[in-house]
């Protein structure tokens, strides 16, 4: 594997590629903006929370339970439940990344998310260098729409009038299917999409919240660790 | 336009545990060490989340659903172009939906 690095050059390749992301953010985040509008939140709050905690999933799930008086450890537990997937995603990022000085990578794991997460990934198992300049580019044209996109979604709510009519929707969806395309290529098995499939869809039926996401990757990805090739 | 303190408070811990797993997965593999078995995990991640997300998109959905699934990976086998096909796969969920309204 080539030593990692981090180049402004990078920066500008993850940009470039991580706009492909930009129409699924403003979507959702338009969706976000009108729900936290809809749960009392003011325009200053809702551009803090996007631009701080800044993961679409959680503040759409946190806002379903936002109340007067504040439930913050509900509030907490449900950022906790649907962002533990991070966990995983950040972990793999360690084989690729370890040796570079805590700088140059700690910005891009700050404010990275699935779709540039997974932009990155393809780009080290189709064998370009380790580029932490690309996670943090791409990861910059993601979190300044996002915020900008509740803030509209919070002023204009009504222009996103029936987002499934147009597909919309179904964005991150696709994404995920065009990015399985190239992960399928890598992969040694499908053992892991089955496994984590299966887990996914048992587990969103049988318990409450976002803990699916967390429960399927890593059960699935657990089942591509049962067969090691021998080197 | 203001920023309650309640509100601030709630936020800045919910930023906090965000954070914590963003960076924590990085940091805690730095003290475990890379072995085969731990590397084929790792790798297997990516494709064990696209399982997670879709495979609940795929049962809870229907016909506009499925056919979108096929048309974002038919697509990018076609065009390898990331853009194209996943734009298109949201064009023939539109067109499916209002097919069947």
């Amino acid at each position: 594997m080539q030593a990692p690095t981090f180049t402004w050059h990078g920066v500008l390749d993850g940009a470039h590629k991580g706009i492909l992301i930009a129409p699924t953010l403003i979507a959702f985040g338009l969706g976000v903006g009108l729900l936290a509008a809809s749960k009392g939140l003011t325009v200053a709050e809702i551009a803090l929370m996007s631009a701080w905690v800044y993961a679409g999933g959680a503040q759409m799930a946190t806002l379903q339970v936002w109340a007067e008086p504040l439930p913050v450890f509900a509030l907490v537990l449900t950022v906790l439940a649907m962002n533990a997937r991070y966990v995983l995603l950040s972990a793999s990022l360690r084989p690729y990344f370890g040796t570079l000085p805590f700088w140059q990578i700690y910005p891009g794991l700050a404010i990275f998310g699935d779709g540039n997460w997974m932009l990155q990934m393809r780009e080290v198992t189709e064998g370009r260098r380790p580029d932490a300049g690309f996670l943090l580019g791409s990861g910059l044209v993601m979190i300044l729409p996002w915020t900008g996109s509740t803030v509209v979604g919070h002023l204009f709510g009504q222009i996103l009038s029936d987002p499934r009519r147009f597909g919309i929707d179904f964005l991150l969806a696709a994404f995920f299917a065009v990015m399985a395309v190239g992960f399928l290529r890598a992969a040694r098995s499908i053992a892991p999409l089955l496994v984590a499939v299966a887990v996914a869809v048992l587990v969103q039926k049988l318990v409450p919240g976002p803990w699916y996401l967390f429960a399927g990757a890593l059960a699935g990805s657990l089942a591509g660790a049962v067969r090691v090739d021998k080197a | 336009m203001s920023i309650r303190p309640e509100v601030f408070q709630a936020i800045a811990l919910l930023g906090l545990a965000s954070l914590a797993c963003r960076l924590s997965g990085f940091l805690l593999m730095r003290y475990v060490s890379i072995t085969p078995r731990v590397d084929a995990w790792l790798r297997a991640i990516p494709i064990a989340l696209v399982g997670a997300i879709l495979g609940p998109v795929a049962v809870n959905g229907g016909p506009p659903e499925w056919l979108g699934l096929i048309a974002a990976m038919g697509l990018m086998y076609v065009t390898a172009n990331d853009f194209v096909s996943t734009l298109g796969a949201c064009a023939v969920v539109a067109l499916t939906r209002a097919a069947l309204a």
